[in-house]
């Protein structure tokens, strides 16, 4: 019926790659990402343990990853996911420069998720003698969550792109697919689906994040 | 209970310094309901913050319950904060959380046993009369029943002093009136030291003993209530009294007088039960004088009333005399004043 060279396990074997390649680097960029947010909204100037020294270093860092476009940062590291990964292709090794690319704007997400809690919840907090680590855990993050469910939405659907890039220089996943039958093969089929999955992929995590996030705002 | 001695506060900004105080002098005792009253950016706020260490003095110290709060570890100033409550203008509680929770977080943090902290938020709910909200969220009640738990929250640690940052501003005043009477009761049943700022004085008017003026950041006049609203000294005192007390004849008034020829009227200040006493029929039939009354005003201060009369007497001199010292016996403040 189609004229494609592609079986459907092979197909659904490059999904599985896909969420596996995002599942892995969310949930590592996530950690890092959110320790890295948290560190810098506390060390900003007026921040609960102000420290710009440590803020500004971070800042720096943090913008000097998000400018390089994905496709150069994995390009650029390859040494590097060489020393992580044991090998430089594959999916395995796409998920080193996908945490590295995530976890700076994951970084950024959670301060600005953070940020929007106001002073003044922070302010009822430090006049109850809360700790910093009382006022991060019982105070910020429950009123940040909501915002921080979309942040992560947004974080999600922006690792799925790159996932597909990662595809380009053998990473697998659909954008593998893409790239091989699709692009070299001239197989519109290929393409056709896997956008199909991603758009599919894209609009489902986001209403999961809308409906969750209005869920636990009660606003 | 709450001393601050020679305080200067002094905000960086990029270049230029802003002096938020300049040198203030405080002494709260326990049990008062004190009340700060200044303009916008007289630094209010700014004093407020310091008691509770949530703003450090450039200069100065703040003295709470005996603790100089200068040289405290941190750990030991966030005990001492756990003794000082404190609510806001904007009520600042947890949109995410449920009331019951809300009430609670003082006591998760002291990490309280469950059923303690079930029953003291039950009990605190009573006393502000929300316990039928407990599981609802903030978002839920209107603004008064927010600060009845913003009241309930600061008390849940026990605290010896409560502080108010313009807790009512937020309020229409039927509902600014029933907190009122809330922090009253908090001072009359858990003997609470209040500390409340407000830039209205009918807040100073309806619950506070004492109170200090505010402007520029410098206290320009402090005293009890009672004397400040009857003779308050400083011009910024003055004008603040005015705005719920008429204590200056008219102008209409004043003209009128001038035409009839009248250019000097004796005003009488009287407090509490000297208030109410038959001043009037004393002065015409005891000193046989002939007195009429341009203008009266009585304020109720504290379940105290505060009488200004503005009297027009004449008749003989020596009657007149001994009129006056008769009222100043009876503890009537006498003074004359030119029209
Ligand atoms: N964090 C800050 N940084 C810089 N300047 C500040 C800061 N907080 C207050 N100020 C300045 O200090 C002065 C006093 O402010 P403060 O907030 O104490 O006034 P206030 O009497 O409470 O006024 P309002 O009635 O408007 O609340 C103002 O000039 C204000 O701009
Ligand atoms: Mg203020």
């Amino acid at each position: 019926m189609f004229d494609t060279s592609i079986t459907l396990d092979q197909f659904i074997e490059a999904i599985g790659d896909t969420l596996y390649m995002v599942g892995m680097s969310l949930l590592i960029g996530t950690i890092f990402g959110s320790i890295l947010g948290i560190v810098i909204v506390f060390t900003r100037r007026g921040g609960i343990l102000a420290f710009p020294m440590v803020y500004s270093t971070l800042n720096v860092i943090i913008n000097i990853i998000r400018s390089v476009p994905f496709i150069i940062l994995m390009v650029s590291i390859t040494p590097f996911t060489r020393v992580i990964a044991g090998t430089s292709i594959g999916t395995n090794a796409a998920i080193v420069p996908l945490i590295i690319f995530i976890t700076p704007f994951i970084a950024r997400l959670v301060e600005n998720s953070l940020l929007e809690v106001g002073s003044g919840i922070v302010e009822a907090a430090e006049s109850m003698g809360a700790t910093p680590l009382q006022i991060i855990w019982h105070f910020i993050l429950p009123e940040a969550f909501g915002s921080l469910i979309l942040s992560l939405a947004t974080a999600t659907i922006s690792l799925i792109g790159a996932s597909a890039m990662a595809g380009a220089v053998g990473g697998g996943g659909v954008g593998d697919i893409a790239i091989l039958y699709g692009y070299h093969r001239y197989d519109s089929f290929a393409i056709i689906s896997t956008i199909i999955v991603l758009i599919i992929f894209v609009q489902f995590i986001q209403s999961a994040g809308n409906h969750l996030a209005r869920l636990v705002r009660r606003r | 209970m709450i001393e601050l001695k020679g305080i200067h506060k002094v905000y960086q900004k990029k270049n230029t310094e802003v002096q938020a105080l300049k040198g203030v002098d405080l002494s709260i005792d326990k049990g008062d309901i004190f009340g700060v009253i200044g303009y916008s950016g007289a630094g209010k706020s700014t004093l407020v913050r310091l008691v509770n260490y949530l703003e450090r003095p450039s200069q100065g110290q703040v003295i709470v319950d005996g603790a100089y709060l200068g040289n405290q570890s941190p750990h030991a100033l966030r005990q001492i904060k756990k003794q000082i409550g404190m609510i806001f203008q904007h009520f600042n509680l947890l949109e995410s959380k449920t009331i019951f929770k809300n009430v609670a977080m003082p006591l998760i943090l002291a990490k309280k046993s469950k059923q303690e902290i079930r029953s003291r938020v039950l009990e605190l709910l009573q006393f502000v009369g929300l316990e039928d909200k407990a599981s609802n969220y903030p978002s839920e009640l209107s603004g008064g029943q927010k600060q009845r738990v913003g009241i309930a929250r600061a008390l849940a640690s026990n605290p010896k002093i409560l502080l108010c940052d313009e807790a009512t501003s937020a309020l229409d005043p039927q509902t600014t009136q029933s907190i009122l009477s809330l922090l009253q009761r908090v001072n009359k049943k858990y003997g609470i030291t209040i500390m409340i700022i407000t830039h209205e004085m009918s807040v100073i008017q309806k619950i506070c003993n004492k109170v200090a003026v505010m402007e520029e950041g410098r206290v320009i006049e402090e005293g009890s209530v009672l004397d400040v609203f009857g003779h308050p000294e400083h011009e910024t005192s003055h004008k603040f009294v005015q705005t719920v007390m008429n204590t200056d004849i008219p102008s209409r008034i004043k003209e009128q007088l001038r035409q009839q020829g009248t250019h000097s009227l004796t005003k009488l200040e009287m407090v509490g039960e000297h208030a109410t006493q038959p001043i009037l029929s004393t002065l015409i039939q005891r000193f046989d004088l002939k007195v009429s009354a341009v203008f009266t005003n009585m304020i109720d201060i504290q379940n105290t009333t505060l009488a200004i009369w503005y009297l027009d007497i004449q008749g003989d001199t020596r009657n007149k005399e001994r009129a006056l010292s008769y009222l100043k016996q009876n503890d009537v403040l006498v003074k004359e004043v030119t029209v």
